[in-house]
This record gives C-alpha cells, sequence and structure tokens, in this order.
C-alpha cells in the first residue's frame, strides 16, 4: 500500500514538471499558434542556469530559484525576438523545422559547454524525507506540489486580471481582432514567450534537486508536454495541465508496476490513443486559453 | 550527345575506385569510406523526400523505419543465419508493413498532430530498439553482423561496398525519378499542394499520402539492411530523433523536392564534416544553425538559390 | 427523377447548427440558385453534399444513388464538379496542367499499357490536351496556357478553377460565389460561362451573393436562412417574399 503511495506521490511531482512545462507550450500554441520543439531545451537551461546559481556561486536555494527563473524568462523573451518572430508568418512546417533546429543547437552547445556527464543539485530539502505513515517522501517533492499549485493559481489569476494576462487570452481567441483594436500583439507574443520560459525555469529549480539536469533532458520532455498538450486540447491551458499530470501519474504507475525501462513510452502511447479515439482533445476543441 | 556524356559519366563513377586510388594513394579507404556512406545517405534522403517533398507529409517517423530494416536485417543474419538476400528483403518488407499499419491511424491526423504522432512512433521505436534487450542486445548493440554473400558473390571489400552502395543509390534515384513523374508524381504534388483541389479532381489524398508512406518507408528499411551490412554493428542510437533532423537539413539544404538537389545535400552534410573533421557535438550545432537559417531564409535550399533567377522559384513551404 | 437531391440534410458545429433539415431538389438541366444572407449555410451545404463534410442528419442522393458521407474524391469521380469560395488552383503548375490533373484519375489506363506507352495511351493524352486548350480557350486564358497559375490574376485563377472543374465533363456543377470579388466585366464573362453550360444541358447549382447575377440567370432560387430553406420558386416571386426581405434586412 505504501507502495502505491509512493509511486502516486512520485507521479504528481512527474505530473506537476510536465504541467508546468506544458502549460508553457499550451500558452504558446494558444496564444500564437505556434509548435515550439525547443521548449524542453528551456527547461534543460533554465536547470544548467539554477546549478549555477546554487552549486557554483552558492547562492541560497530560493535565491538561486529565482535566478533560474530570470534567466529563463530573460532567454525566452532573446528567443522571441531572435527566433520566433522570424518565423510567427510562415507555415508550420518551417515553424517545426526551426524550432526543431533551435533544439538540437541549444541541446549541443550544453554538451560543449557543460559536458555530457549529468548534474546532480541535491538541496536540504531533498535530502530531508517525511514519513507519513510508512510513505516516506523527501520534502521537496511536497515542495515541488506547492510550488506548482501555487504557479498555476497565479497564473490563472494573471490571465483573469492582470491587463497583460487579459491580453493573451484575448489575443488566443481572436488575433485579428485584437489588432485592429490596438491590442500590441508583438507585445503579447513577447510576454508568452518570457512567461512560457519562465515556467519551465521555475520547474527546473522546483525539479532539479529531485532528478539531474544533462542536456538531452529537454528532448523527451519536450515530447511528453507536447503530449499533455495534444490530449488536453492543443492551446487549452488547463487541459494541458490536468493532462500532463494524468500522464506523470501514468508513467510512474507504469515505472513501478509494468516496465521502468518502457516507462518512457507511456506519454506517447496515451497520446496516440487520445489522437486516435478524440482527436480533438480529451476537453474537446476549445477557443483561446 | 547525351547518351554518350551519360555513359561516360556512369563509367568514371564505376571507376572511382581505381581513380581515387591512383590520385589520393594512401587514402583510399578513407575517401570511399565517405563515398559509401554518401550514397547510403543519399539513398536515404531520396526516401523520405519522397514523403516530405514530394508528397508533403511532414513525418518524423523515418529513423524508426530505417531501424526496424536495420534491425529486422541483421538479427535475422546474426541470430537466424539468414543469408543476406533474404535478409534484405525481410528488412524492406517488414518496414513496409509497419508503414502500413502505421500509416493508417497516422493520416487521420492533421498538420502538427500527425507529425506529432509520426514523433511518438518513431521515439517509442527507439525506446522499444533501446530496452528490449533481450531481442535486440539494447545498448550491447548487435554484432558480427556478416558481409552480405550473395551465392559465389562475396562483397567484403571497401571497392565492393562501395560498387554496392552506387548500384543502390542508382536504384533508388531510378525509383525517385518514376514515382515522382508521369501520372504518379502529379497525383502526390496536386495532394501536396492543394489536397481540399485534389479530392475535387477525383484524386485520393489519403490513398497517395499511404502510397508515398509505405514505399518511403519500405526504402528507408532497405537502406538500413545495407547500412548494417556495411558497418556490421548495430545500436540504438542509430534510431534517433537526430536522424530525422540529419535528413531535414539534407534535403532542405539542397533543395527539397529535386533529385540532384537532395543528393546535393546529402553529399555535402556526409562529405563536408568528414573534410572539415568536425566533432560530432560541433558539427551539429552547425547543422542545427545551418538548418535554421536556411529553411528561414530559402527553403528550397541551395536549388532554389541557383533557380532564383528564374520568374516564379518552388517554394514547397513558402507562406 | 431529381439528378440531385437531399432529404433534411442536418450539420452541427459546436453547438451551432449550420445546416438544419434542408430538403432540395434539382433536376437534370436546371440552373438554380442558393442564396441566404452570411451565415446561412451554403458553403456548409455544399461541403456536405461534396463529401467535404459528414452530415449529421440526412441524406444526400446524386442520380438516385444514396452519396451520404462519401469521400470527396469518390464523389467528383461520379460526375460531380464544384469550384470553392475562396478560389482554389494548383499554383505550381501551368493553367493548362491544372486542367490536365483534373482529367488523369478519369483515364483508365492499365499499368502495362501505361508502361509500354501504347499508341492508345498517347491517343488519350493528345486527346485530353485537346479539351484543355480548347476549355481554356473558351474562358479567355489560350494565351496563359503555359504561365504557372500562381501568377495569374485572381480573377484569371476564378476562370481556371471554373474551367478545370468542367474538365472531367460533370453532369453536376456546384458554383462557390463564382461572381465574388471580380470586375464587372469578368462577372457578365461568367454569366455567359454559366449560361453556355445550361444551354448544353448541364446542371448548375450556384452559391451567389449577388443579387443581379442571380436573378438575372437562374430558373429557380432557394433562400436559406440560420441553415433552414425559407424560401424556394423563380427568381421575380422569391424576390418579393416578406420572409426572404426579413432575412436580408430585417435583422
Amino acid at each position: 500500500m505504501s507502495d502505491l503511495a509512493e509511486q502516486l506521490v512520485h507521479g504528481l511531482t512527474l505530473g506537476s514538471l510536465y504541467a508546468m512545462v506544458a502549460a508553457g507550450l499550451a500558452l504558446m500554441f494558444g496564444v500564437v499558434r505556434l509548435i515550439n520543439f525547443a521548449h524542453g531545451e528551456f527547461y534543460m537551461l533554465g536547470g544548467y542556469a539554477f546549478w549555477y546559481a546554487y552549486a557554483e556561486l552558492g547562492l541560497p536555494y530560493p535565491v538561486a530559484g529565482l535566478v533560474a527563473v530570470a534567466a529563463m524568462g530573460v532567454f525566452g523573451l532573446v528567443y522571441e525576438r531572435a527566433v520566433i518572430r522570424a518565423i510567427l508568418a510562415r507555415t508550420w512546417h518551417v515553424q517545426l523545422i526551426a524550432t526543431l533546429a533551435t533544439s538540437i543547437t541549444l541541446t549541443n552547445l550544453a554538451i560543449l559547454v557543460f559536458g555530457t556527464q549529468p548534474k546532480e543539485v541535491p538541496t536540504r530539502l531533498s535530502a530531508a524525507i517525511l514519513d507519513v505513515g510508512g510513505v516516506r517522501l523527501a520534502w521537496q517533492r511536497l515542495l515541488v506540489l506547492g510550488a506548482a499549485v501555487a504557479i498555476f493559481a497565479g497564473l490563472e489569476w494573471f490571465v483573469r486580471h492582470a491587463r497583460l494576462g487579459k491580453a493573451m487570452r484575448a489575443v488566443s481567441q481572436n488575433r485579428e481582432a485584437c489588432a485592429v483594436v490596438g491590442v500590441d500583439v508583438q507585445q503579447v507574443a513577447l510576454a508568452t514567450f518570457g512567461i512560457s520560459a519562465g515556467l519551465a525555469g521555475a520547474a527546473a529549480a522546483l525539479v532539479s534537486p529531485l532528478f539531474s539536469i544533462f542536456p538531452d533532458v529537454g528532448a523527451l520532455l519536450t515530447l511528453k508536454a507536447f503530449a499533455a498538450v495534444i490530449v488536453g486540447g492543443f492551446g487549452y491551458v488547463r487541459g494541458a495541465i490536468a493532462a500532463a499530470v494524468l500522464i506523470g501519474i501514468a508513467e510512474s504507475l507504469a515505472a513501478g508496476y509494468v516496465s521502468y525501462a518502457y516507462k518512457d513510452a507511456i506519454a506517447f502511447v496515451v497520446m496516440v490513443v487520445v489522437l486516435l479515439v478524440r482527436p480533438q482533445g480529451l476537453f474537446g476543441r476549445r477557443i483561446g486559453i | 550527345m547525351r547518351a554518350g556524356r551519360f555513359i561516360l559519366g556512369s563509367a568514371a563513377l564505376v571507376a572511382v575506385p581505381w581513380i581515387v586510388a591512383a590520385l589520393l594513394p594512401g587514402q583510399q579507404r578513407y575517401v570511399l569510406h565517405v563515398l559509401i556512406f554518401t550514397a547510403l545517405y543519399g539513398s536515404l534522403a531520396l526516401s523520405y523526400d519522397l514523403v516530405v517533398g514530394h508528397v508533403g507529409s511532414l513525418s518524423l517517423a523515418h529513423p524508426a523505419f530505417f531501424g526496424l530494416g536495420a534491425y529486422t536485417a541483421a538479427l535475422l543474419a546474426t541470430e537466424g543465419h539468414w543469408p543476406f538476400a533474404a535478409a534484405l528483403p525481410a528488412g524492406v518488407g517488414l518496414a513496409a508493413l509497419v508503414a502500413l499499419a502505421v500509416g493508417v491511424p497516422m493520416f487521420r491526423l492533421t498538420e502538427h498532430s500527425f507529425a506529432m504522432g509520426t514523433l511518438g512512433f518513431a521515439i517509442v521505436t527507439q525506446v522499444v530498439a533501446t530496452n528490449w534487450v533481450d531481442f535486440t542486445h539494447g545498448p550491447l548493440c548487435v554484432t558480427g553482423i556478416p558481409k552480405p554473400q550473395v551465392g559465389a558473390l562475396r562483397i567484403a571489400t571497401l571497392p565492393a561496398f562501395y560498387w554496392m552502395g552506387l548500384a543502390t543509390l542508382a536504384l533508388v534515384a531510378l525509383l525517385y525519378r518514376g514515382l515522382t513523374t508521369f501520372r504518379l508524381g502529379r497525383a502526390f504534388h496536386a495532394v501536396r499542394d492543394n489536397e481540399t483541389l485534389a479530392a475535387a479532381a477525383s484524386i485520393d489524398p489519403l490513398k497517395y499520402r499511404m502510397l508515398g508512406f509505405v514505399i518511403g518507408g519500405a526504402v528507408a528499411g532497405g537502406v538500413g539492411a545495407l547500412y548494417v551490412s556495411y558497418v556490421g554493428v548495430l545500436c540504438p542510437g542509430e534510431l534517433t530523433v537526430s536522424l530525422s533532423v540529419n535528413l531535414l537539413v539534407m534535403i532542405f539544404l539542397g533543395g527539397i523536392g529535386t533529385l540532384r538537389g537532395v543528393l546535393v545535400g546529402a553529399a555535402a552534410f556526409t562529405a563536408l564534416p568528414e573534410v572539415l573533421r568536425m566533432a560530432p557535438n560541433w558539427r551539429m550545432v552547425i547543422y542545427g544553425l545551418l538548418l535554421l537559417v536556411i529553411v528561414i531564409r530559402a527553403p528550397d535550399g541551395l536549388e532554389g538559390l541557383i533557380r532564383r533567377g528564374s520568374s516564379l522559384g518552388r517554394r514547397p513551404w513558402g507562406a | 427523377m431529381a439528378l440531385f437531391e437531399t432529404r433534411g440534410l442536418t450539420k452541427r458545429f459546436l453547438g451551432v447548427t449550420a445546416v438544419d433539415g434542408v430538403d432540395l431538389s434539382v433536376e437534370a438541366g436546371e440552373l438554380v440558385s442558393l442564396i441566404g444572407p452570411n451565415g446561412s449555410g451554403k458553403t456548409t451545404l455544399f461541403n456536405c453534399v461534396t463529401g467535404y463534410l459528414v452530415p449529421d442528419e440526412g441524406r444526400v442522393t446524386f442520380r438516385g444513388r444514396d452519396v451520404t458521407g462519401v469521400a470527396a474524391h469518390r464523389i467528383a469521380r461520379l460526375g460531380v464538379g464544384r469550384t470553392f469560395q475562396l478560389v482554389s488552383v494548383f499554383p505550381r503548375l501551368s493553367a493548362i496542367e491544372n486542367l490536365l490533373t483534373f482529367l488523369q484519375q478519369h483515364q483508365e489506363e492499365s499499368l502495362v499499357g501505361r508502361l509500354v506507352r501504347a499508341p492508345r495511351v498517347r491517343r488519350l493524352e493528345a486527346a485530353a490536351v485537346e479539351r484543355a486548350r480548347s476549355l481554356l480557350d473558351s474562358v479567355g486564358l489560350a494565351a496563359r496556357a503555359d504561365v504557372p497559375a500562381g501568377t495569374l490574376s485572381y480573377g484569371q485563377r476564378k476562370l481556371l478553377a471554373f474551367a478545370a472543374a468542367l474538365m472531367p465533363d460533370p453532369e453536376l456543377l456546384l458554383l462557390d460565389e463564382p461572381a465574388a470579388a471580380i470586375n464587372p466585366t469578368m462577372i457578365e464573362q461568367m454569366k455567359a460561362q454559366i449560361r453556355a453550360l445550361h444551354r448544353e444541358g448541364k446542371t448548375v447549382l450556384l452559391v451567389e451573393h449577388n443579387m443581379d447575377v442571380v436573378m438575372d440567370i437562374s430558373q429557380r432560387v432557394i433562400v436559406l436562412d440560420h441553415g433552414q430553406k425559407i424560401a424556394e420558386g423563380p427568381p421575380e416571386v422569391v424576390r418579393r417574399d416578406p420572409k426572404v426581405v426579413e432575412a436580408y434586412f430585417g435583422r
């Protein structure tokens, strides 16, 4: 029983990670209709930024975490300016290939700069174990869950009440109308990328103490986040979050009870099944984020 | 006269091992190795261009078909002791069957979903290849794959492999030509350029997409089988997403949808880094940037740049 | 027996009923127009009957044969031609190649026959080219036969699409807003073309917003509003129908 509980907690942790990454991806697709293949690299770079701030510079954990978020936020803005702006108006093939190319470039640059050896970044919380009725979990896991909930609540508030957030929602629903009414679509696109990347940075700061950081981590993560976005209904942020949590739990249970080796395949099996059975996603086709 | 030039060119290509031995003594092994790889990658790129450039389906499943053909031939040859003449068609056949099975559900998806679905399939294939250690040897790799032997003919020397590669490339190029011209080619292009209108012209988009996908996958499987017979070793690392990126670079670099363009791209992609002796990671950084720049600036690749002078260059992915 | 019929045709999207229980029939040789305010379901109906959308309810029959939910390419093969609201051509092919594409599936030859390039194949292909040229000529695009279709003007592409739809000699022709977004001269040309088709005995159903065109050439007019058929009859009668007037102006 405690074994199952541990798997579930692990699944929730994984799901939180996937959800934070998938939310950013869904946000990008919802607002600017773009599939960003390099999204996993935001997480990877965020992880290295966190590692550098925490392990190399010796900053306290919360500060290092914020550094990671801020660094990725800035990177997201730069990325939007440098790459995305050039491909926003092009066909999805160009967008897919361009972001795929960026992903490969970033991954290999990371190998050249940081090497292929994974970086372990244990913190006090990831080492400290909480024992709840026979279920042993690292405190860090609770932090991940709590932070994820807080972040999503914040995102929800932002999209409903903040001016920029409302603009993002409006653009996701009807871009042409927004341009006509005077919403600065360029600025909204920029902000969307900054926020999405920042979300990935936050995920990295929260989860890196539990898992290690290595250059290839982005690839599988991107794809699993995509699986969540697709299952959740392309561009629907809440759907993506729900789907991501589901995938995380499914993967953890599969790893524990079916086969550890094939756990990575679970996300795609789920995705392909959903695509075939209900192509509009679990929650149906919706307009806007 | 064109036939004369063709015969002369073909003769020169066949004579390459001797030409290289004469002009670059001591380098023969290395040059032939590069040429063999170029021929294999060229064939693979052509089979991919068929799907992406001519039918217009942005499939990311190609590495899986390459891998399926490779593993089938490798395992049949090492564990089943099948002769090459049987292992090769088995590889092609399995790849074709899987392409058929996968294609049916995949083509019900549109655009992004299709790309993602094929990518998911490629990932699953890679995960299985890596983890089904009992069957595929996983990261321990399939080793000791025998050199091809067809009757009395044994392909064991570099020149022999070169001719095998050349013959493969010639055959694939011929197939590519045949499939992309005449009525069939026009049907493919109609589906690629305007699927809705193609249907109004009585052309069944699903049938032609499936045809391109299965043939492309089958050829990829064949190249996989030939590849392992040359290299002698097969590891799951051969079927990564990187291969899709490499193929995309090849076809975009040279000119998507054109025989000459794709071959130029494959040659540039394979031969250049050998010449430059780049470290693999730097190589991928350069390729990534190159692909990024090319796909944004000149989606037709080199061919397009050459043809830009004419009034209407071909713009497969233009906005 | 009507050449083409729908019975209770219904199509819904995301809670909106775009086509609501529409019954219509077109006899062979008729020239019928389908009109209605924006959003009344005309193009959706077209897409349902030509196989691009599957209706939620109802039946579509062509020459007495049930073609409900049949795929678009099969319906085209049965002898139904159509044009699209947003003009659609194969941009990289020349005008004449565009036309030839529409005929190729209709030319039955065995693979072996084609490989051997039998004289029969050659004759068929020559006949196809001949037909394409004469169609291009009849729409005034003969001079542009070898020019890539993507470089033609909007009006020219419209005429090209029209000619292409005619290539396989369809019995029923569905034209989606043939007079939209083209200058008055071309509109007259289009009207003349449609009248010529009618004289040849072809059956034409067109969707159109341009009332002058509708009133001028139609034998019969069907009016849709909010997905439902609200009126039907000769042009002069329909134009005065109070329900029609209200549909267009009463909102």
